[in-house]
């Protein structure tokens, strides 16, 4: 690791500021669990780290029936996975978050720096895009708020400025639509999952009225499995459907390959995923 | 009267300071003007170096030394073969070879200086398999040198005659992959200088003794130029033996700089450094008679060695032979090559060599059973060594509790009513069981016609005694058990001994920690030292009580007459006296042990190198997802005959250490290797088991007592890996009807593997 100087800011747009007068050599730090690691290696070397733990309230979490959940980005995983309003309401974002990478990490990531690493191997992308949150970006010059489908450009690039801060995510009420969030680890000695599916669905009954499915981690930013979606609105979904579902997301999924899985192996699980999570959500005997 | 603690499961005597984190490894280390060394490694698997510049390196405010192959002496260094220089000179053989070396007052100085070394290669066309090794007119890794490491050929009775005998005859071609030792502490070196340029070294080294006499010879100094202490070692697995070049670099740089350096790899540069297990493929066709008997054994071995040979020779003959000593067998044929390549150097792991054969073999006598349709466990039994036998290389077992650690593993999983297959907790899950087994040599004369170790008790005037051995304990326990050895003898308690660091200077000499072999050997020279002590104070307490000695006895520290407490006198008393009575002579007893075994012979390989050998069996349950290929180790029950378990706790964490490490290499680990280069040198990308990871390791520790072993004790560290993955793989096939035979058993190759047999194939 490299000297360098810590500034820290007391609000979003001071961060921003203070971003905007250093450029390059600057690097915000929320949780730290990832730019750490980057530091002890010289992957990055910052001459300044703005650190955001001295912004007040940015850790909030709030609920309101009418405009949904919002998230203070500097909330840690284990924040969202034991807040009360998130267990009630949107219990796939609590199990999801119950389960990103290890307890060390809950206990010391935050939900922001998450999304603002962007990392594919990760759980929060997948999970939120899926429930339709956007984000709130606030830099010196105002706020802007971004659809998580459009916050993510490549692998650990986002929309973000660089002079802007995420402070806040964004999720609508559910209403009464319900949903499924799983995480699939090649093996039981890995942390990271190789492939993410996060489906929210309006249903009556096994009938499905609309869905939102998200496809991640063996991608390079989270994708709507499209197809998937207008295949199942407005059908009953039964065990028949599951399977042609699963052909398609097989056949219409780019994915990655490399030595955390091949692509033949993503797609083939991508269906295997699909087709449990869509079962339990729908309430379909697989076996 | 406290009871002796042999037996008990009493913890570790350095265990609290441990967990408590007051231990000191060589990382915490530091002394007065210490520089922190840094070295700059190959990015090429095979390149000729033509220009190195590190005039901007050494113009760095706060660098010290900067060191290349144009520095270090021209003398060369290694285990067996001759064959390293300190820093790659002229070319590299593998990507992460060390080509040079810094040290400066800090560590990001050091790492700034690497940056600034330029060195210019001329890439070399690489070797990367051994196959395209082995081919005529291939580069040469070592030049002038074939990239034959080593060959072996073994052949007893007629194996060609016995095949025509057999029932069933099967045949397949096995590979495994490197294993990393993944222990908590990377290999570090502290060195110091005295004023007159003698070297004090502190490395947690499984030998001090190897490591002074490598070390000297890479500096191309007399051994007792240099004073080893052995630090605290943080786990060590075989990877901390001296074969990798970590203390002669940390050793150079101080000599040249005249001032202390430090030398820690970071996690990268110990997987590129340290010597993983050897890279083998198997081929392998035996027979087995209409009853089970196995008729005979044939077996083609290709080991990569990559580009350094370390102790790798001396592991291949392990591939070679060792599992032979398991069976009742007559016909075995065994050609075995070890082979230079550009890979990374391949070397010593715990079992030696002996799991590169047990994954072919266990895998082979389920299938042959299958198809002569008997029980697989039956087959074990039926062809299992017992005590009193020798097997076909001429191991004379004095204990082998082989046939009931199979019984036990077995019944221990239920086999009877598991074995077959059956449904799991879904409709795409499937189940099954598999068996292993495994066999270790405890002690091995193959380095040297000696094998033996020496220790001396010192008893202080305040009655306490210091044990000093020059082996190392690794973290296993063997202090404790050597203190526990020592106390019971000696009548005093555990808390009166203190095993004191080993150290080239005060320690006597000693071969150091590996082939399980310093419980036996150690274990008994301090029988019979602490015997000799016993003696002195007892003829000591004698003379001044007024009595027979032999009508004394020492318990808990107290010396008395037998039968009557009162009348007596302390330990410390006695120990005290003897130095007034007898001309300031303390007790200070020396004793060797020397194990009754013989070299083998050079080319036939025949000989009972071992005083005792260990054995062990393991059952496992397994579950695999047929939709995604997961393998979950349902349960899993493992028996381990070591002799006696001196002390069951530290046997218990030695067995489930030894099993995880197995089931890591049979399902999780992997070397990602690209054109030579390591991809996943770090614990996000390489997958060692973690705890979740982990069935419940149930176990039984079988007692054979055997009859060299101190109080009956035989190696306990390395056997239960040995069964691991030939179990696993046998689990896995009872589930799902399909067999994989190359390791790691990735969920990709059981996809595949169930595919092929959908469509009628039988291997994947």
């Amino acid at each position: 690791m490299r000297d360098f100087t810590v500034l820290k800011p007391s609000s979003a747009r001071e961060a921003s500021r203070l971003l905007a007068e250093h450029g390059d050599g600057a690097r915000l730090m929320a949780g730290g669990t990832a730019l750490i690691l980057a530091l002890r290696q010289r992957l990055v070397t910052p001459g300044h780290l703005v650190y955001l733990g001295g912004v007040p309230a940015m850790n909030a979490v709030t609920y309101d029936a009418k405009t949904g959940l919002r998230i203070g980005a500097l909330a840690r995983h284990i924040d969202v996975a034991t807040n009360a309003a998130v267990k009630t309401h949107y219990p796939m974002l609590a199990s999801m978050a119950a389960q990103v990478a290890n307890p060390q990490v809950r206990n010391q990531g935050t939900l922001g720096g998450n999304l603002c690493y962007a990392d594919p191997a990760s759980d929060p992308p997948t999970c939120l895009m899926a429930l339709g949150a956007r984000v709130l970006a606030t830099s010196n010059a105002g706020e802007r708020e971004i659809a998580l489908d459009a916050f993510f450009t490549d692998y650990y690039q986002t929309a973000l400025r660089p002079e802007e801060v995420l402070t806040e995510i964004r999720i609508p009420p559910l209403g009464d639509a319900t949903g499924a969030y799983a995480r699939f680890r090649r093996t039981e000695a890995e942390h990271r999952p190789m492939l993410t599916l996060g489906i929210v669905a309006r249903r009556d009954g096994n009938m499905c009225r609309s869905a939102r499915i998200v496809i991640g981690a063996s991608t390079a930013t989270p994708v709507r499995a499209s197809g998937v979606e207008q295949l199942l609105e407005g059908k009953p979904v039964t065990r028949a459907l599951l399977d042609q579902a699963a052909a398609l997301v097989r056949s219409q999924t780019e994915v990655l390959s490399d030595f955390r899985g091949s692509a033949d192996y993503r797609r083939e699980i991508a269906g295997v995923v699909l087709r449990r999570t869509a079962a339990s959500l729908f309430g379909v005997e697989l076996n | 009267m406290k009871p002796s603690t042999i037996g008990a499961s009493v913890p570790q005597i350095r265990a609290r300071e441990k967990v408590l984190g007051a231990a000191q490894y060589v990382g915490d280390m530091k002394v007065a003007g210490m520089l922190h060394g840094k070295v700059l490694r190959s990015p090429y698997p095979h390149a000729r170096i033509v220009h190195v510049d590190t005039s901007r390196a050494r113009a760095l405010r706060g660098v010290k030394v900067v060191v290349t192959g144009a520095d270090v002496p021209k003398r060369l260094w290694g285990p067996i073969h001759k064959e390293h220089h300190i820093l790659a000179v002229d070319k590299v053989r593998f990507a992460g070879e060390e080509v040079a070396a810094v040290a400066a007052i800090d560590e990001a100085t050091a790492l700034d200086a690497l940056e600034l070394i330029r060195i210019e290669y001329e890439p070399l066309p690489a070797v990367l398999h051994p196959d395209e090794a082995l081919k005529p007119g291939a580069p040469q890794v070592h030049d002038g040198h074939s990239n034959l490491a080593r060959e072996i050929r073994i052949n007893r009775g007629d194996v060609d005659a016995a095949f025509k005998s057999a029932a069933a005859i099967h045949e397949a071609t096995y590979d495994m992959s490197y294993q990393y030792h993944g222990y908590m502490e990377p290999m570090g070196t502290l060195v110091v200088p005295d004023p007159s340029g003698r070297l004090t070294i502190y490395a947690p080294t499984q030998s001090v003794f190897f490591t002074r006499q490598f070390t000297a010879e890479a500096l191309n100094v007399s051994s007792s130029e240099l004073r080893v202490i052995q630090t605290e070692i943080g786990g060590a697995f075989g990877g901390k033996l001296t074969e990798d070049a970590n203390t002669p670099i940390a050793a150079f740089l101080a000599r040249k700089a005249g001032k202390p350096v430090r030398l820690v790899n970071n996690r990268l540069e110990d997987f590129l450094a340290a010597r993983s297990s050897i890279p083998t493929r198997v081929w392998l066709k035996m027979g087995l008679a209409k009853d089970g008997r196995i008729v005979a054994k044939d077996s083609v071995i290709v080991a990569d060695n990559g580009a350094y040979s370390g102790l790798a020779p001396e592991m291949v003959l392990v591939t070679a032979f060792r599992t032979d000593s398991l069976h009742r067998l007559e016909n075995v044929r065994s050609h075995a090559r070890l082979v230079f390549t550009n890979n990374l150097p391949s070397g010593t792991f715990r079992s030696f060599g002996t799991q590169q054969m047990a994954f072919p073999l266990d895998s082979h006598l389920t299938v042959l059973a299958d198809m002569i349709g008997v029980d697989p466990v039956e087959v074990q039994l039926r062809n299992a060594l017992r005590t009193g036998d020798t097997s076909v290389h001429g191991w004379r077992l004095g204990s082998c509790g082989l046939a009931e650690c199979v019984e036990r593993a077995a019944s221990g999983v239920g086999w009877h009513e598991k074995r077959g297959g059956s449904p799991g907790a879904s409709g795409t899950r499937r189940r099954g069981v598999g068996i292993g087994t495994g066999i270790h040599v405890t002690a091995n004369r193959q380095l040297g016609n000696w094998d033996g170790s020496t220790v001396v008790v010192k008893v202080n005037e305040d009655g306490r005694v210091v044990l000093m051995t020059g082996e190392s304990d690794l973290g296993q326990g063997s202090n404790t058990v050597l203190a526990q050895i020592c106390a019971a003898e000696l009548g005093v308690p555990l808390e009166h001994i203190t095993v004191a660091q080993p150290d080239t200077d005060t320690s006597p000499f000693c071969l150091g920690t590996f082939a399980s072999r310093v419980t036996i050997l150690a274990g008994n020279a301090v029988i019979k030292a602490a015997r000799e002590a016993k003696d002195k104070l007892l003829a000591m307490a004698a003379e001044k009580l007024e009595v027979a000695a032999s009508d004394l006895v020492v318990e808990d520290g107290r010396i008395h007459v037998k039968g009557v407490e009162g009348h007596g006198m302390t330990v410390a008393e006695a120990a005290r006296m003897h130095i007034f009575r007898r001309s300031g002579e303390g007790i200070l007893v020396r004793a060797t042990y020397d194990a009754p075994t013989e070299m083998a012979d050079k080319q036939t390989f025949l000989g009972n190198v071992a005083p005792a050998y260990s054995f062990a069996a393991l059952a496992a349950q397994v579950e695999v997802d047929t939709e995604t290929g997961q393998v979950k180790i349902v349960d899993c029950f493992v028996a381990d005959d070591c002799g006696k378990a001196l002390n069951p706790l530290a046997v218990e964490g030695q067995i489930n250490g030894a099993v995880l490490q197995g089931i890591g290499w049979a399902l999780y680990e992997n070397f990602e290797i690209e054109e030579g280069r390591l991809l996943n040198g770090n614990f996000a990308d390489y997958h060692m088991p973690t705890a979740e990871a982990s069935p419940v390791l149930r176990h039984a520790i079988v007692e054979t007592i055997d009859p060299n072993g101190p109080f009956g004790a035989k190696g306990a560290s390395e056997t239960a890996l040995v069964p691991v993955a030939g179990a696993i793989a046998n689990a896995v096939a009872d589930a799902i009807g399909a067999r994989i035979i190359s390791l790691p058993i990735t969920p990709e190759k059981v996809l595949a593997a169930l595919r092929a047999k959908s469509k009628g194939g039988r291997h994947a």
